[in-house]
């Protein structure tokens, strides 16, 4: 879910952040989850953007999808290939202005890109915590980010939570969560609970790792692992975030050249597409972590027994901007709505677009001068 | 004329929709726009609103003036709603372009405790002389595309709003009628006489009858 367009940055441009560099927060205090396990200490690691005002209250937190990062705008060398996963977004006058905004991003509790997850090593055992790192919520998601923003970053309030997809959901949990810590919310291309069809994707992918002879129970050595599980879950999750009209549009019928070695080599350029998209996957993420994260995802249900969304929604304090994107078959169209409707069903301040773009769940990741417009004026209003 | 007709008309709706509706009161703007009124009614009566439209450029607006707004259609998301959830809809100018106007009237009744309708009047005599006297459709600073750019414009008159308002017990709190410059009143013989026109509605008797 993280592959912005391809930006290749030759130069530092006036309207890029950049050179970034990540930091990481080591919090010290047992952090406690949801399913009632703790963990003595964890660190989370995050990058920032711009700088904070005088009274601290200009800060914009942005949260990742399930395959993202903390690394979401600039570069870390000159000779990175791509920018953050969000640097069409993020910058000196673009749509979350950093000339304006201090802007946060940091990895999710659970994840591989530095912070402690199931490859992170138990200081109690000294041993990986693979599948014995406790079972994982979203709201841990949020608890643990607002230790670093609260606490370590000593910040009285957020301006803004802005995220899609998996950042979307805690984007509204951090709304309900902490109603007056949070003065703006942008949910975008999210659910307050997914569907079967979601949930039924993820399954095939976690199915696709834990029958990889590699994965072991989730105890597979650092390095190694069931890549062949990994990239099959990636490959089929990515034609999830795209749409049948996207991927026409990309790539329609069109070949590779010349003749293939044997009949079931890739040939359709679609099929390279997709064994590309696994390879680079398997370099840089943990299967445990996503065996975590899809759990995460489909457990997340902010709905009452009764199917009415109120109870969560009430709690919100924060104007919202929820968008929702007419090609997303993931988190589709109503599901967005539902989110609204329910805010404006509890008197609160909300808006909702809807953006006609192709490129499907996705969407929310690509250049969209509508979106762009409507993050920035909805932050300035 | 010194001022254009979309301004006068903003106006119109303006003082005579902020006149009805009080502090604090919750709102929905059934084809808000650009959320110009809903903005002027925030400022003025602090009112809890909410605009409608289906455009995006519209919406776009909306968001930049700080309205909150829902991008879709006024019938689907009236649906959301419990009864008498707002203190007052506003359809101001957008009958014309409903797909089921009666529908969205009885919705908007149920979800709305008053209900503010206002359109241009096409029982108005110039109205009538211009299709009658050029054989073709009204084109004019109110209504400036031509047929094929058009979308798809029910020409609703006072005479006939009345009539369906009369046919289903919608009782007519107020109802203003403004001559050709949308701005003087207009008492008498308003079918042939207003060029535009303001209704308060209710439904005193419970839902509207089908």
């Amino acid at each position: 879910m993280n592959d912005a367009e391809v930006q290749i940055l030759t130069e530092r441009e006036p309207g890029e952040v950049g050179l970034v560099r990540w930091e990481d927060f080591h919090s010290r205090t047992p952090f406690t989850f949801d399913c009632g396990e703790s963990i003595p200490e964890f660190t989370l690691r995050y990058e920032t953007y711009g700088r904070l005002n005088r009274t601290r209250d200009n800060a914009i937190l942005i949260c990742h999808a399930l395959s993202g990062d903390h690394h979401c705008a600039g570069v870390h060398s000159l000779n990175d290939r791509k920018p953050g996963w969000w640097n069409n977004f993020i910058g000196p006058g673009k749509a979350v202005d950093t000339n304006r905004y201090f802007v946060i991003c940091s990895n999710c509790i659970g994840g591989c890109q530095g912070s402690t997850g199931p490859s992170s090593t138990d200081p109690r055992s000294g041993e990986p915590y693979n599948l014995r790192f406790p079972m994982l919520t979203i709201r841990d998601m949020v608890r643990t980010q607002h230790r670093l923003v609260r606490d370590h970053l000593d910040l009285p309030r957020l301006f803004a939570v802005i995220g899609g997809s998996m950042g979307g959901m805690q984007v509204l949990q951090w709304a309900i969560e902490y109603p007056e810590y949070v003065h703006k919310i942008i949910p975008l291309a999210t659910t307050g609970r997914q569907n079967a069809q979601s949930i039924a994707f993820d399954e095939v992918g976690r199915f696709a790792i834990m029958r990889d002879s590699e994965w072991k129970n989730g105890d597979y050595d650092p390095g190694a692992g069931p890549n062949v599980g990994l990239a099959v879950a990636r490959m089929m999750a990515h034609i999830t975030y795209l749409s049948d009209q996207g991927l026409e549009e990309k790539f329609g019928r069109s070949r590779k050249a010349g003749p293939g070695r044997t009949f079931f080599e890739p040939e359709f350029n679609v099929e390279s597409y997709l064994r590309h998209q696994g390879a680079s996957f398997i370099n840089r993420f943990d299967a445990n972590t996503y065996l975590y994260f899809t759990k995460a995802l489909n457990r997340f249900d902010l709905y009452a027994p009764d199917g009415s969304l109120e109870d969560s929604m009430r709690q919100i304090r924060a104007g919202a901007l929820v968008v929702g994107f007419t090609s997303d078959w993931l988190f589709p169209p109503a599901q967005n709505r539902d989110l609204v409707h329910a805010l404006l069903r509890c008197g609160k301040t909300a808006s909702y677009a809807e953006l006609g773009m192709t490129l499907g769940h996705d969407s929310f990741l690509v250049h969209a001068p509508d979106l762009y417009r409507l993050i920035s004026t909805f932050l300035a209003s | 004329m010194s001022l254009k007709r979309t301004t006068v008309k903003r106006e119109a709706d303006f003082q005579i929709i902020t006149g009805w509706i009080e502090s604090h009161n919750r709102v929905l703007d059934l084809g808000c726009g650009r959320g110009i009124l809903l903005e002027h009614l925030k400022n003025d009566k602090d009112v809890y609103g909410v605009g409608v439209d289906v455009n995006l450029d519209k919406v776009k607006s909306c968001v930049k003036r700080g309205v909150p707004v829902y991008q879709g259609d006024a019938e689907s998301i009236l649906n959301e709603f419990d009864d008498a959830y707002f203190d007052w809809v506003i359809l101001s100018r957008t009958l014309q372009e409903l797909i089921r106007p009666g529908r969205v009237i009885r919705e908007a009744l149920r979800v709305g405790r008053n209900l503010a309708v206002s359109f241009v009047n096409h029982g108005f005599w110039r109205n009538r002389a211009s299709v009658l006297l050029t054989g073709s459709r009204i084109r004019n600073e109110v209504f400036p595309q031509s047929w094929d750019e058009s979308p798809p414009i029910n020409q609703v008159t006072v005479h006939d709003f009345e009539a369906f308002c009369d046919a289903r017990g919608i009782h007519r709190a107020a109802s203003i009628y403004l001559g050709g410059d949308w701005r003087t009143p207009c008492r008498r013989f308003p079918n042939i006489r207003a060029g535009y026109a303001l209704y308060h509605l209710t439904s005193p008797n419970g839902p509207v009858l089908e």
